[in-house]
């Protein structure tokens, strides 16, 4: 643990979709410059906990603390201005723009001439050059490329600058970053993930891999039906305990 | 480090093929015509016909690229144009309007039809194709009731010369349009938010939406401009044939659509060509026009039209196919046994068609006169 305090605290988070349960009593804590996995079965409540702390759903009890102070988040555009944003599996990029338009699609920069404003092509590129470079570690050889012409490791290079630049970020929600991944591409996400991790920010990764969660993560969340199973540090625990939590055939508690 | 190292042939041609495509179509037309018939296609005043002939639907293709970026499809314009045409001569012969609020009229009116299509599409949802379908109809509708088969003519000459006029010793007007508006689009698309939402609606909108575009505003802007450049037209009409009439403009959608698709703007989304638009129209003019050189009958155009359409489409999703396999030739089309059925429909079908035209041949009697 690198910070005594966590970003981010979630505590007794509940949420219902009519009668059923998609949560109950969750707790969680983000710490910066940790990378936590959460894992666990389809429909365990691994999205539904996200979704709650990326601001898309309210819990229907339960706080979230930021910096140990209460947080309300109203939308998702909320949870950005805090610093929380995600990069989701389908990786909501334009395929026929290129890097820099996608990284500043919905929030492009202009400059104005003789009253009328237009898009500031130039300096969105250099800008988008400069992030993936020294924030990412990533250069493309040629920007003006199409993003379908980008591979995985790429366009999620490009995902996650969009969210580097756009807010003060502080906490970095990753939903299934490898999942279409072949295994080069996959060992350069997780090199990426272990980049950003060493700028202070706390990760969320979620991931049905646990090769790549026993490889990058420090602490690993396990959901079962809607709880938390139990949360381990990755460098006292295995592979058989994880499973063994993700199936329940070991009690543990939290 | 991540670097992109591949990079063949393809991908380097790919930026400019929406551009080769129609060029290379224009040469061949100007080869073919050049062999065929040099003298009159050449001629100086030919030239000014297909340029005249393009400039009518510059316009409107620069507007439409923007629709099928979008994945969008506007069918209605012809008869926006006939509408707002018809509105406008009635607000100069016989409201007796100054002709220039009679063309500012017209622009209007044609953004207000774009308008209502793009909220019959985004609001009520009906699908494009359908929407300005049903709305070609009403407006096609409305021309003919208010001009009740009346050809409404003479017109100022401000008309008139946004029509056919001419500056001395340089391009006629009309073209001058053409390519200001061209130059208007070429800006919208490469350095206005609403070129790079058209773009990024067509590509994904799933994602356009994720990222805080408002994709239904834009969507409805593509058909606002559209109306507009459908209601220059319709006064360029006007001012060229110095008359109009409920029923002009009958090929409008098809012939501009058309222009656009050839051009290389995707009817998938996403692919924008404005120059490829510019080459597509031209391309078409030369084309219709070569067909009037040979005195081939004015009603092939819309076979023309058509052929080229599908062509069009048909190349460019060859073209996009990345798993191409050339390899194996025509034989592997047959072993593939869905399409033996198909081909033995075919077979059948053209079978029994010609069963029937022998019965019918060796049944028939003398023809019976008509009328």
């Amino acid at each position: 643990m690198v910070n005594e305090k966590p970003i981010i605290s979630m505590k007794k988070i509940n949420k219902r979709f009519g009668g059923v349960k998609a949560l109950e009593s969750v707790n969680l804590e983000a710490y910066s410059g940790e990378v936590l996995a959460i894992v666990g079965d389809n429909g365990a409540g691994k999205s539904t906990l996200i979704k709650v702390l990326t601001g898309v759903y309210q819990p229907t009890d339960g706080t979230i603390e930021m910096d140990g102070k209460d947080l309300v988040m109203n939308s998702h555009s909320d949870a950005i201005e805090k610093g929380i944003d995600a990069v989701y599996q389908t990786l909501a990029l334009a395929d026929h723009l290129d890097a820099a338009s996608n990284m500043f699609l919905g929030a492009e920069l202009s400059k104005k001439f003789a009253g009328i404003s237009y898009l500031d092509n130039e300096k969105m590129r250099s800008e988008a050059e400069r992030v993936l470079k020294e924030r990412l570690g990533v250069v493309l050889k040629n920007m003006d490329a199409p993003a379908e012409s980008l591979s995985g490791g790429q366009r999620q290079a490009i995902a996650i600058a969009r969210a580097v630049y756009h807010s003060d970020l502080r906490v970095l929600v990753m939903d299934e970053p490898t999942a279409a991944l072949g295994p080069q591409e996959t060992a350069r996400t997780l090199k990426l993930i272990d980049t950003l991790k060493a700028q202070g920010l706390a990760i969320i990764l979620i991931s049905h891999s646990l090769d790549d969660v026993f490889e990058v993560s420090d602490r690993i969340h396990v959901m079962r039906r809607g709880k938390c199973a139990g949360v381990v540090k990755t460098n006292e625990t295995d592979k058989q305990e994880v499973l063994g939590l993700i199936v329940g055939a070991n009690k543990q508690a939290a | 480090m991540t670097v992109l190292t591949t990079k063949n042939l393809n991908e380097k041609l790919e930026p400019y093929i929406a551009i080769i495509g129609p060029l290379a179509m224009i040469f061949l037309i100007m080869g073919f015509m050049g062999v065929v018939e040099p003298a009159r296609y050449f001629r100086l005043s030919n030239l000014n016909i297909i340029l005249m002939e393009a400039a009518l639907y510059l316009p409107m293709a620069m507007a439409m690229t923007f629709v099928i970026t979008q994945r969008g499809i506007d069918l209605s314009i012809g008869s926006v144009a006939a509408l707002t045409a018809i509105i406008m001569a009635f607000l100069i012969k016989v409201y007796a309007f100054p002709a220039w609020v009679g063309v500012l009229c017209a622009l209007t009116i044609g953004s207000l039809f774009g308008l209502l299509n793009g909220l019959i599409i985004t609001k009520f949802k009906v699908p494009d194709l359908i929407g300005t379908l049903a709305m070609d109809l009403v407006y096609r509708g409305f021309a003919l009731v208010l001009a009740k088969g009346l050809v409404l003519a003479r017109f100022p000459d401000l008309i008139t010369d946004i029509g056919r006029g001419r500056l001395p010793n340089f391009l006629p007007i009309p073209v001058l349009i053409g390519i200001a508006t061209f130059v208007l689009g070429y800006f919208l698309l490469k350095r206005t938010f609403f070129g790079r939402y058209s773009i990024a609606i067509g590509s994904n909108p799933e994602a356009a939406e994720m990222t805080g575009i408002s994709v239904d505003r834009y969507k409805v802007y593509a058909y606002m401009l559209m109306g507009a450049m459908a209601g220059l037209a319709g006064v360029m009409l006007t001012g060229k044939l110095n008359a109009v009439q409920a029923t002009s403009a009958p090929y409008f959608n098809l012939h501009v659509i058309a222009a656009v698709v050839v051009g290389g703007t995707s009817l998938f989304g996403g692919r924008a060509a404005m120059l490829g638009s510019f080459a597509g129209v031209l391309l078409l003019s030369m084309m219709i026009n070569a067909l009037v050189t040979l005195r081939i009958e004015f009603f092939w155009q819309s076979v023309a039209s058509g052929v080229v359409i599908i062509l069009s489409v048909a190349f460019y999703t060859w073209l996009q196919k990345k798993d191409r396999d050339g390899a194996k030739g025509i034989k592997a089309v047959f072993a593939s046994p869905d399409n033996l059925k198909l081909f033995k429909l075919v077979g059948v079908i053209s079978a029994v068609l010609i069963v029937l035209l022998a019965i019918g041949n060796l049944t028939s009697g003398t023809p019976a006169v008509s009328g």
